[in-house]
């Protein structure tokens, strides 16, 4: 790259388009500048064990030749070995200390006889240069910017402080364990919010502006024009901390993903470990919760209003005189994830996490909100994708074609089909979704796809009329037209972390059959899964070969009963219903899938409500008269649903009155 | 607590049980205010300071130490039938203090270790809290107490509001002022995660872990932190039962952990383990 340089009209100084290269030993010229300026210098220093920010004025109090080593829980200074004046990650400050302080006096009052007054607090705060925020930092000023000056009713104190501030940033050239701005999309590399930015070579930085005020500055350094070479080598550097961080908290979706787990089992567990003490909140550099102290002198006239950095930790943050609207450790953990994560985009249009990891490293009992965001809300996809797919020939005057390459007789009238050469999109579809499926003269029908392969699908047939029959009768080689895939999904995600209950009977396994699947891909992610199965005889039991390897090798507890018995039957006989009433299971941390007759359904959900599955935990696929498969023909209508196109996969609480009812 | 001033120039006492005066020399302590508070409040009665005596009645009370001897069993009771609003100054006060570590121990066996005629001393098995025997309207934690937390309540009563005595985490005072923490930086065990604040978070400013003297903090997951310390610190049950075994050690949870994991120290140097206190006595 080449550096334009032109002539200033002021001196003989170079004026630098493009970065300039500042020698370490001149970064005093830079220190002594901003203080020309009447600015305060904050920046990075050893005190305590730790890299803190802290009023400077000389280049020697800069951290020269230290690092850190952070997990969580745990931080610990270490010597570099070189003489880096920045070559260590975010400390135990943020630059809120100065923006937002922890106390400062709002208001002072008077209560003389009957007359009260009240006096705003002033701040007449110093101007302040920040020296060394890293692009994290950036965005979490970025994000107190949005939410204390940046709706309608502003922080005049903020508003003060903020305005005083320089910002000098310095690019990370490293990284710590704890770090996540790569997911949070704040960093490595610094983009905007500063005034001036350095990167640190080895012999001196490389120093560009972001702003006009940065660039007054820039332009009264001793600089040379960066080299191509030390432009690219900082490229590189920032490039390989990105790489070393990777990405640990996959954030596509994470406001959906989270609040869809307010009722996760792992929030309790979390709190058992959680002491509330409320370090990461106030560790945070975007937590900006309050609480108002007042103190009156011993006259009883004078009163001062104090606002100081509180935390939805500590009980008595969402206290009335009841009680506190939180009052468990879990439901404080959960205000406090949901929040940075989730709700905080709905209030402020951004992510209340900027990933500095200061909440990992500080907190003195080391969890690790990475931890409990994937374990609570697992990113997708599972395997098959979760997130559904395009249908092809969605209108119910198309079908693409697909060929018959293997038939398989599951029982007398049950027929597998697999098929190939099927448009891509039905092998990235999702569990519990089906295709409208049609021979020439025949009414297209919906069956479910019983099974994802990378290059097709394969379908599960009971010849129950005409038109089923035909398909069952199909030969390799044949071809048949589809349309898909169509119709909802079951909720895999979330089931991750929890037990699985499935209970079915006959062709009701086909679509299940692919959760089944997986959860055998992915199995650790899974408690305990359990699959209920029955069939009038044994040999109406379906996928018999993949019943015996999901139980003997694949960690399935599966449980067969059929309603009548032959002399080579040595299982369960009776219905499926009474076969999962007797069974010792634990309701606690479950969610259950079900597929069968509407009354089976129906008596399998009382069983588990009974047992304490929530009705938004239990969910049934429903079977309805379906012509057109994406809610236009009018057949399949239940209640305020289309079965085909809000469903076929429901929750009982979406539900309601409706299910089980008869004539709905 | 009071939502009107307790009373025009409220008339105050200062008594003690068992305990060494610290904290009510605090109230001597408060240089700055010390004539304003003389002037607003009636002290009636404290030895400390005056020769003056009261019988009562108090408008307000502090008193300090724990209930210790038999005779202190119906003296609170009588103090506290004198007392419009009672307030408890300091670990002994409000937790027992330290010698409520005598609870996990042989009280006759410590009697017989100490003095040569233990006939002659008249004490308690069991050091307990003011609050075990009589209602409790405020209590000021520590050991000793801390004097902003005496002017916050002085005050507080003058105006008849609620004194603000945060129920918060040490922690929070740490973070406030920019302490580094002990336990993440340094790895030092350190109680204030647990332990309510109000001490203004004095040790951990001066590189040291909280050792709780300000008690228990509401709902304060002391198991949880024990697990922590357990696992991450790799430390012995009976050194983390130890941390507990300070001046608030028999405040729930902390009480609890101690008898757990042991910590409190008999008379001859050895350690109660899984021991039980001795048995509770009932409520006056």
């Amino acid at each position: 790259m080449v550096i334009p340089v032109s002539r200033s009209s002021r001196g003989s100084r170079p004026t630098i388009e493009g970065p300039g290269f500042l020698a370490r030993a001149d970064l005093q010229v830079l220190f002594d500048l901003l203080r020309e300026d009447g600015r305060q210098l904050i920046g990075p220093t050893v005190a305590d064990g730790a890299i803190i920010y802290d009023d400077i004025t000389s280049v020697d109090q800069l951290p020269r030749g230290w690092g850190d080593e952070q997990s969580p829980g745990r931080y610990r200074l270490r010597r570099r070995g070189d003489e880096r004046l920045f070559g260590y990650v975010v400390g135990p400050t943020a630059w809120k200390k100065w923006t937002f302080p922890a106390l400062i006096p709002l208001t002072h009052s008077t209560h003389d006889g009957h007359k009260v007054s009240f006096e705003p607090e002033q701040a007449t705060p110093p101007k302040l240069a920040f020296l060394g925020a890293r692009a994290c930092e950036l965005a979490a000023l970025g994000v107190q910017d949005r939410v204390l000056i940046g709706t309608e009713f502003i922080d005049p104190d903020y508003m003060v402080r903020r305005a005083n501030v320089f910002v000098v940033a310095v690019q990370c050239t490293t990284s710590a364990s704890t770090c996540f701005c790569t997911s949070m999309g704040t960093g490595p590399e610094v983009t905007d919010g500063f005034d001036l930015s350095l990167t640190e070579l080895d012999a001196g930085f490389l120093v560009d502006s972001g702003t006009p005020a940065g660039r007054a500055v820039l332009e009264r350094l001793p600089l040379r024009p960066a080299s191509a070479a030390e432009q690219y080598g900082v490229a590189a550097t920032v490039a390989a901390v990105r790489a070393r961080i990777g990405d640990p908290v996959p954030t596509d979706g994470i406001h959906d993903r989270l609040l869809a787990q307010l009722d996760h089992p792992r929030w309790a567990q979390v709190a058992e470990r959680c002491i509330t003490c409320g370090n990461c909140t106030l560790a945070c550099p975007t937590c900006f919760c309050t609480t108002l102290t007042q103190t009156t002198d011993l006259t009883g006239k004078n009163a001062v209003a104090s606002r100081s950095w509180d935390s939805c930790f500590s009980p008595g943050f969402a206290k009335v005189a009841g009680g506190s609207f939180r009052a468990r450790p879990r439901d404080r953990y959960r205000q406090w994830l949901t929040h940075k994560f989730a709700t905080w985009w709905d209030q402020f249009g951004t992510s209340g996490c900027v990933g500095c990891g200061r909440c990992i490293t500080w907190c003195p009992v080391g969890i690790d909100v990475r931890d409990e965001l994937n374990a609570i809300a697992p990113p997708v996809p599972l395997s098959p994708e979760s997130r559904l797919v395009e249908p092809v020939a969605a209108t119910p005057n198309e079908f693409v074609t697909a060929r018959v390459v293997n038939t398989k007789a599951e029982t007398a009238d049950t027929t597998t089909l697999t098929l190939t050469g099927v448009d891509p999109a039905f092998s990235h579809g999702s569990t519990g979704q089906f295709a409208m499926v049609a021979l020439p003269g025949f009414p297209p029908l919906p069956i479910s796809i019983s099974r994802f392969l990378t290059d097709g699908i394969e379908l599960t047939i009971r010849g129950a009329g005409p038109a089923t029959r035909a398909m069952c009768a199909l030969q390799v080689g044949d071809q048949v037209g589809l349309r898909g895939p169509l119709g909802n999904n079951w909720p895999l995600d979330r089931a991750v972390g929890r037990d699985l209950v499935i209970v079915t009977g006959g062709i009701g396994l086909a679509p299940l059959r692919p959760v089944l699947h997986a959860i055998v891909a992915d199995r650790r992610r899974f408690g305990d899964v359990k699959l209920f199965y029955g069939a009038r005889t044994p040999a109406d039991l379906i996928y018999r070969d993949e019943l015996e390897r999901w139980g003997k090798r694949d960690g399935i507890d599966v449980s067969l009963t059929v309603d009548r018995a032959g002399p080579d039957w040595s299982g369960r006989v009776g219905i499926v219903t009474h076969l999962f009433d007797q069974a010792a299971w634990d309701g606690s941390n479950m969610i259950a899938f079900v597929c069968g007759p509407e009354r089976m359904m129906q008596a399998t959900s009382t069983t588990l409500a009974g047992r304490g599955v929530s009705a938004s935990r239990i969910h049934v696929t429903l079977e309805r008269h379906m012509e057109c498969g994406i809610g236009l023909c009018g057949h399949c209508q239940m209640g305020k649903y289309f079965v085909c196109r809000d469903g076929p996969v429901f929750s009982i609480a979406q539900l309601g009155d409706t299910f089980g009812r008869e004539g709905i | 607590m009071a939502h009107a001033p307790v009373a025009a120039r409220p008339r105050v006492g200062v008594v003690k049980f068992a305990s060494c005066d610290g904290c009510q020399l605090t109230l001597l302590d408060l240089e700055d205010e010390l004539l304003s508070v003389v002037e607003h409040f009636d002290i009636v009665d404290f030895p400390e300071a005056t020769s003056a005596r009261s019988a009562g009645p108090y408008d307000v009370l502090f008193v300090e130490g724990s209930v210790s001897e038999p005779a202190h069993l119906e003296r609170i009771v009588e103090l506290r039938r004198r007392t419009r609003f009672l307030v408890t100054i300091g670990a002994c006060a409000t937790a027992g203090g330290i010698q409520a570590l005598r609870n996990w121990g042989d009280h006759d066996a410590f009697r017989r270790g100490v003095y040569s005629n233990p006939e002659w001393v008249a004490s308690l098995a069991r050091s307990t809290p003011v609050s075990e025997h009589v209602t409790v309207d405020a209590e000021l934690r520590g050991c000793p107490i801390d004097p902003g937390q005496l002017v916050e309540l002085l005050t507080a009563l003058t105006t008849g509001r609620r004194p603000q005595l945060r129920d918060e985490a040490v922690c929070m005072e740490c973070k406030r002022s920019g302490v580094v923490c002990v336990m993440v930086s340094k790895g030092i065990p350190c109680l204030g995660q647990v332990t309510q604040t109000g001490c203004g978070a004095i040790c951990p400013r001066f590189g040291r872990g909280c050792y709780g003297c300000f008690g228990p903090r509401e709902q304060a997951n002391a198991a949880g932190l024990t697990r922590h310390l357990q696992m991450a610190g790799d430390r012995p049950r009976e050194e983390i039962g130890r941390l507990f075994a300070g001046f608030t050690a028999y405040s729930e949870p902390f009480r609890s952990m101690v008898t757990e994991l042991g910590g409190a120290r008999t008379g001859r140097g050895t350690t109660t383990t899984a021991a039980e206190p001795a048995p509770r006595g009932g409520k006056a």
